[in-house]
């Protein structure tokens, strides 16, 4: 075995973890923290894929800067579907089948937009991070995998300190824990989740943006992150942001290896391999509470 | 001037239960009121009318807040908590999986309450040394001791000025049942609260407190002036001294 060979699947494991980090942040909040299982995350991401894609081939706009211009109306757009999920199927407890159901639903719609607008052709971003890499002897790093392991590590430090450190944010670990306490503590937990939520599809759409700068990206593709998203945030321990990046990196290794060294069509079974280990060694995560 | 609750005939339930029926009772300044009576009888129903988690079905319930007035019948929980009346709820209702500090300052969530937040936190470890041992600890590994310390610590950071209590004495050993109805009174006095005790516990409730009222089956069956009116009362040795 080649130190090299292993070595430089280590770095690329690591480093795809911290995209997967940014990947999963939101299901950690929805899922997680909030008890929604938004399984159309991943549809969502591909949509902010294509925003950046969108903004980045008409306008000339940087993918992390199209990724900060439309984070906020994704903000907006999250509170507003959560409004409405809590208004038909949360608020009269109807929010496990069917609001499933509603999820799966809106993958789809997410999804078939995007083939509808876009078509079924790769599409790909310039930027002057893509193609260059960084080498050191005999390891060498592309940037367009060590600027999205830097954002998506980052973003998830941000949401760290907004959840530690303000109101809403301690509110937000709270909410699903009792609903009604939250209220005798002066909070309004259908605000307070309405706000997690909007966050939550926020980081879809950096993800969308890292997504695109790390490879060409295709409508469908969404469906590949839904396994390895929901396998992060419970061998994270569901509710833990730390869990979050250090199961991503785990499961970014663990990919890693096992296409350098068995073949790259094992890759996709590893996530499920791992959620099936996870779940019977340790069901409460890495780092649960 | 002052902090005050008043209730006028109160009807309210669940759905098709109904529960109380022409309640009228009021909390005056300073004072502490204690709401009496055995299981099923209500108190936890108008503890929850008071704070906004169910809604009656006729009658008044008011507030005086540093002598300004309030309809509480028309407010959420949530403002009823901002306005300085917090619930010591049944069960404790703690967030489990957040730690003693957390849930403390979760308590400091109303906006007036966050600027004295570091203050009340000392306070609450002061009145409550354990809490301050374990506050990195998790709520829900705490006993139960431990957990209503925990619960009153909270509702004591959203600064109030009336606190309402749900059974302080449930599930506690009956030698911290003691030390808790001491340390409501304790508290009460340190920080100038009005208080309003739900509580079966008749011998230790009357110790504390200025005024009571007794509920059987969702009604006022007595409402006493001072606790030796309480004591002296039929209701009260039927319901409590097995007296016929
Ligand atoms: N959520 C509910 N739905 C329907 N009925 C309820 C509900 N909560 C309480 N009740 C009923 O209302 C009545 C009064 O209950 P409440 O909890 O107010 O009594 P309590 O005096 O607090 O008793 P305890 O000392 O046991 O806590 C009981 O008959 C109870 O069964
Ligand atoms: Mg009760």
């Amino acid at each position: 075995m080649s130190m090299e060979l292993f070595g430089n699947a280590l770095l690329s494991g690591l480093l795809l973890g911290g995209f997967y980090a940014a990947v999963a942040v939101g299901i950690t909040i929805a899922f997680g923290m909030l008890d929604i299982v938004n399984i159309a995350h991943p549809a969502f991401i591909m949509l902010g894929a294509f925003v950046a894609y969108w903004l980045n081939v008409e306008y000339g706009l940087d993918p992390l800067l199209a990724a900060l211009v439309a984070a906020p109306f994704a903000y907006i757009a999250g509170r507003g579907l959560y409004r409405y999920y809590h208004g038909v199927f949360e608020r009269r407890s109807e929010d496990s089948l069917q609001g499933l159901a509603f999820f799966f639903g809106l993958l789809f719609v997410v999804e078939v937009s995007l083939l509808l607008v876009f078509g079924v052709d790769y599409r790909f971003v310039s930027a002057p991070y893509i193609g260059p890499s960084l080498t050191f002897g005999d390891y060498s790093v592309p940037y367009r995998m060590l600027v999205p392991f830097l954002a998506g590590l980052g973003v998830v430090a941000l949401i760290a300190l907004y959840l530690g450190r303000t109101f809403t944010g301690r509110a937000i670990l709270a909410v699903s824990q009792d609903p009604g306490a939250l209220r005798l503590v002066g909070g309004n937990p259908v605000k307070i989740k309405e706000a997690a939520f909007g966050l939550s599809i926020a980081t879809a759409m950096l993800a969308g943006a890292l997504l695109v700068i790390i490879q060409p990206i295709e409508p469908s593709m969404g469906r590949e992150f839904i396994g390895r998203a929901f396998a992060i945030c419970v061998l994270g321990g569901m509710t833990s942001l730390l869990g979050t990046v250090v199961a991503g990196a785990i499961l970014g290794v663990a990919e890693a290896m096992t296409t350098t060294y068995v073949g790259a069509a094992w890759g996709p079974a590893v996530s499920f391999g791992l959620l099936l280990i996870t779940l019977a060694v340790r069901p409460s995560g890495i780092f649960g509470r | 001037m002052g902090n005050s609750l008043s209730v006028e005939g109160l009807h309210a339930g669940y759905g098709a239960v109904k529960v109380l029926s022409g309640i009228d009772m009021s909390v005056r300044h300073g004072e502490t009121a204690a709401l009496l009576g055995t299981n099923g009888n209500g108190k936890s129903t108008l503890l929850k009318c008071l704070t906004g988690q169910i809604r009656p079905s006729k009658g008044r319930i008011t507030a005086t807040i540093d002598g300004q007035t309030h309809d509480l019948s028309a407010l959420s929980t949530e403002a009823i908590v901002a306005l300085g009346i917090a619930l010591v709820p049944e069960g404790r209702r703690l967030f489990p999986k957040l730690t003693v500090d957390e849930n403390l300052t979760l308590g400091a969530m109303p906006k007036k309450a966050r600027a004295g937040m570091e203050e009340r936190r000392a306070f609450c470890f002061e009145a409550f040394p354990r809490l301050k041992e374990r506050r990195r600890q998790l709520a829900g590994s705490m006993s139960g001791g431990e957990q209503q310390m925990l619960a009153f610590g909270r509702a004591l950071m959203s600064a109030p000025k009336i606190l309402l209590v749900d059974e302080p004495s449930v599930g506690l050993a009956p030698i911290l049942v003691a030390r808790m109805i001491d340390k409501i009174a304790e508290l009460k006095a340190a920080l100038g609260l009005t208080v309003l005790m739900a509580e079966q516990n008749f011998n230790q409730a009357i110790r504390i407190a200025d005024r009571g009222y007794v509920l059987v089956h969702g009604e006022i069956a007595h409402a006493a002036e001072d606790a030796a009116s309480l004591k002296a009362n039929d209701v009260v040795r039927r319901l409590y001294l097995g007296v016929d």
